[in-house]
């Protein structure tokens, strides 16, 4: 992975993939980069922790490896495994040769990893997986190598960087944890959230942005079964654009309700008087916002 | 000061860690040598550079930022690092959370709003978080005056029949623990694992095989699933008019957590506790007396709704009741609103496998009216238990036992469940 030589220059160069961070993870993951360790990132769905990973590789020019978790994941889905009907003709054709050989060999996500030098390896959701799967990570998260019986111990020349994100369905094991440094990633506040959009969405106008951002920031402090994040904010403010709408206004909220809220209760909820509360909250916040900004300035 | 940089870094973490230990976080050596490895990487005059890198070293859970940051308010600010005693609780509120319910301080977390030094700010501890009267509350007082006064503490104990069935019911809840552990029921597993009845085809193991017969696949081998244990979680009442069998309860949640099975352990009154963790320790003095200081609600009233709702909005999200054999303890005295304990019930059917209540004193044995709660349940739910007799425990261990990989019939919508007395 070619270097970025300080925290700045990381975060200008996520900041080109459009990916935008406060100081405290641009922190963490310089950290993660410069002392080789894997990053634990965690955090409500949505708040952009697999994004993450892929805009470091983005910004790093270097290929990304992703191992998506799920129940009953094991080594053949992670590692390797070999390519059984070619195995089985090269022993039918009698050709000679060792059966285990590179040639049959399948590389996986994190197998691949290790033969690509500097790549980024997401694990993701690892919550998913089990707590097998769990310990048969800690080796090759604290010595970047495995052993594969038939061919013996496969090592990395350069160390992949690896970011595992995990939603919290339950506690990863101390022993990981001890191997990774840590983030929790929270939802952005208004004025990042409006950066990010921004950034997402050049398209969008602004003032639309501005109102989205400041609706989904009122949303979130309701008690909703599944709260917004960032990618619905996106894909709400999308969806406006899409209608052609140039403001937020209670019908259409109404209407699109479901690009930010995912079930039937919250939507029930928040429908009616929660629209145009919300609504006008967030327009007092985008108008001091908007005040700040013009003083600010 | 005199001293090289990097020994003047290393006390510094030294200390830090050690002051984060004392507040119950788990810092190790390697976290400590880890972290002055990072200071090397970063401006350590940089107060912003220094929290985030000591955070992403030491941190491993958001549950423990409140306590996190204040220590290291103190550590940057360069005041003693000793604690003062209102920060052992890691307690934090949600701002966002108006109202009492969701008061629990032993819970974690899950919507953290970055808002470092909460504690410092002089945020609420245990004593001010008590808990107002909640909207439903009034209201249900004024229409149902009779039921309350049915249930207060005074008429509860001069129940005489109930006495006598507490006794018996500790030993034939422990048993329940112990018999649950023989009947753990099981779920089966994606994970794969090697079988002898012709299925999946191990193609590993049967090209080993064809090894050995030049390549002729005379013996196939086969994988089938596996199984593993299914999540049992269970709700407990722990408020007033459960008070006598509170602590039994208590006894055979210890039971269940530590047994090995994969056993959840909620406990509520006003507000739902998660006791799981605390009782999941072998030593069963302490891990008892230690749940029992958790709940701040135990003898309180009763909401059974609130409760549920908390479950639904913190838990149920994470997964912990999908394909999970629920079990709500509760003789469904409730003071909270009906139609909100029936809507998240119902919430909590939608995503268990089976949801069963155990009512341990049913009120319709008596003669008395069916409890408001009960009434409310009843619709919403899979099986109901009564537990006033000790035979029932066991139809109970059977009926858990019976929900492991067949599937049982249940019925689309939870018309009513049945009352099997």
């Amino acid at each position: 992975m070619p270097g970025f030589d300080s925290i700045e220059t990381l975060r200008e160069q996520l900041g080109q993939q459009r990916y935008l961070v406060d100081e405290g993870l641009a922190t963490v993951v310089f950290l993660a980069l410069r002392l080789g360790k894997p990053l634990l990132v965690e955090g409500e769905p949505g708040v952009g922790k697999t994004e993450l990973a892929k805009s470091l590789a983005g910004a790093a020019g270097v290929p990304l490896l992703r191992l998506q978790c799920y129940e009953g994941i094991d080594v053949q889905h992670a590692l390797y495994d070999w390519d059984y009907p070619r195995q089985l003709l090269h022993l039918r054709a009698a050709e000679g040769g060792p059966l285990y050989a590179e040639q049959f060999l399948i590389r996986r996500p994190l197998l691949e990893s290790l033969a690509t030098p500097g790549s980024v390896l997401l694990i993701d959701e690892l919550d998913r997986a089990d707590d097998e799967f769990e310990a048969f990570l800690l080796e090759f998260l604290s010595d970047f190598q495995v052993t594969i019986p038939e061919v013996g111990v496969m090592a990395a020349q350069t160390p992949p960087t690896v970011i595992i994100t995990s939603n919290r369905t339950r506690e990863l094991h101390e022993a990981l944890k001890r191997r990774c440094l840590y983030h929790w990633i929270d939802h952005p506040d208004l004025a990042r959230e409006i950066a990010i959009a921004e950034a997402r969405l050049p398209e969008v106008p602004e003032g639309l942005v501005r109102q989205v951002c400041s609706f989904v920031q009122e949303l979130r402090w309701l008690e909703l079964y599944r709260v917004p994040g960032v990618g619905e904010t996106l894909d709400w403010a999308e969806s406006l654009h899409a209608l052609g709408r140039q403001e937020v206004d209670q019908e259409t909220t109404e209407r699109t309700l479901g690009a930010l809220l995912k079930s039937r209760e919250d939507i029930e909820r928040v429908r009616g008087n929660g629209v145009v509360e919300a609504l006008d909250k967030a327009s007092q916040r985008a108008a001091q916002l908007g005040d700040s900004g013009g003083t600010g300035a | 000061m005199g001293q090289a940089p990097e020994a003047a870094a290393r006390e510094a973490v030294v200390a830090l860690g050690r002051a984060l230990r004392e507040l119950g976080l788990t810092v190790g050596v390697d976290q400590e040598i880890l972290l002055c490895a990072a200071l090397a990487e970063v401006d350590v005059r940089s107060r912003q550079q220094l929290y985030w890198a000591a955070r992403a070293c030491f941190l491993s859970d958001p549950r423990q930022l409140p306590a996190f940051d204040s220590v290291f308010d103190r550590f940057w600010s360069g005041s003693s690092l000793e604690a003062p005693n209102s920060l052992v609780e890691h307690g934090e509120t949600d701002p966002r959370v108006a109202g009492p319910q969701r008061g629990g301080e032993s819970l974690p977390q899950f919507r953290l709003e970055g808002q470092s030094g909460s504690l410092l700010g002089g945020q609420p501890t245990r004593a001010n978080r008590e808990i107002p009267a909640a909207p439903g509350q009034e209201r249900g007082e004024g229409r149902r005056p009779g039921v309350l006064a049915a249930y207060s503490p005074a008429e509860a104990l001069s129940d005489k029949r109930s006495l006598e069935y507490a006794e018996a019911e500790l030993a034939a809840l422990r048993s329940l623990a112990r018999a649950l552990r023989a009947a753990a029921p099981q779920r089966i597993s994606r994970r794969l694992r090697p079988a002898r009845r012709a299925g999946q085809l191990d193609l590993r193991r049967t090209l080993r095989r064809a090894l050995e017969t030049d390549g002729d696949l005379l013996r196939p081998a086969y994988s089938g699933p596996s199984r593993r244990p299914r999540r049992l979680l269970f709700l407990c009442d722990v408020s007033g008019s459960m008070e006598r069998y509170s602590r039994v309860l208590l006894a055979s949640l210890q039971a269940a957590v530590a047994a090995g099975i994969k056993a959840e352990a909620f406990v509520f009154a006003t507000r739902l506790t998660r006791l799981t963790g605390t009782l999941s320790t072998r030593d069963v003095a302490r891990a008892l007396a230690e749940a029992r200081a958790e709940i701040n609600d135990w003898s309180g009233g009763t909401r059974i709704g609130v409760a549920l709702q908390e479950f639904n909005t913190r838990y149920a999200r994470l997964g912990l009741a999908r394909g999970a054999i629920v079990m709500v303890a509760s003789d469904g005295w409730d003071r909270g609103d009906p139609d909100l304990l029936a809507e998240q019930l119902r919430r909590v059917r939608l995503q268990c496998r089976r949801l069963i209540w155990l009512n341990p004193r049913p009120a319709e044995l008596d003669g008395q009216p069916l409890a408001v709660g009960m009434r409310a349940a009843l619709p919403c739910i899979d099986d109901f238990v009564p537990g006033h007799d000790p035979r029932q425990i066991t139809r109970l261990v059977s009926l858990i036992g019976g929900l492991g990989a067949a599937r049982p019939a249940r019925a689309q919508r939870a018309a009513g469940a049945r009352m099997s007395v």
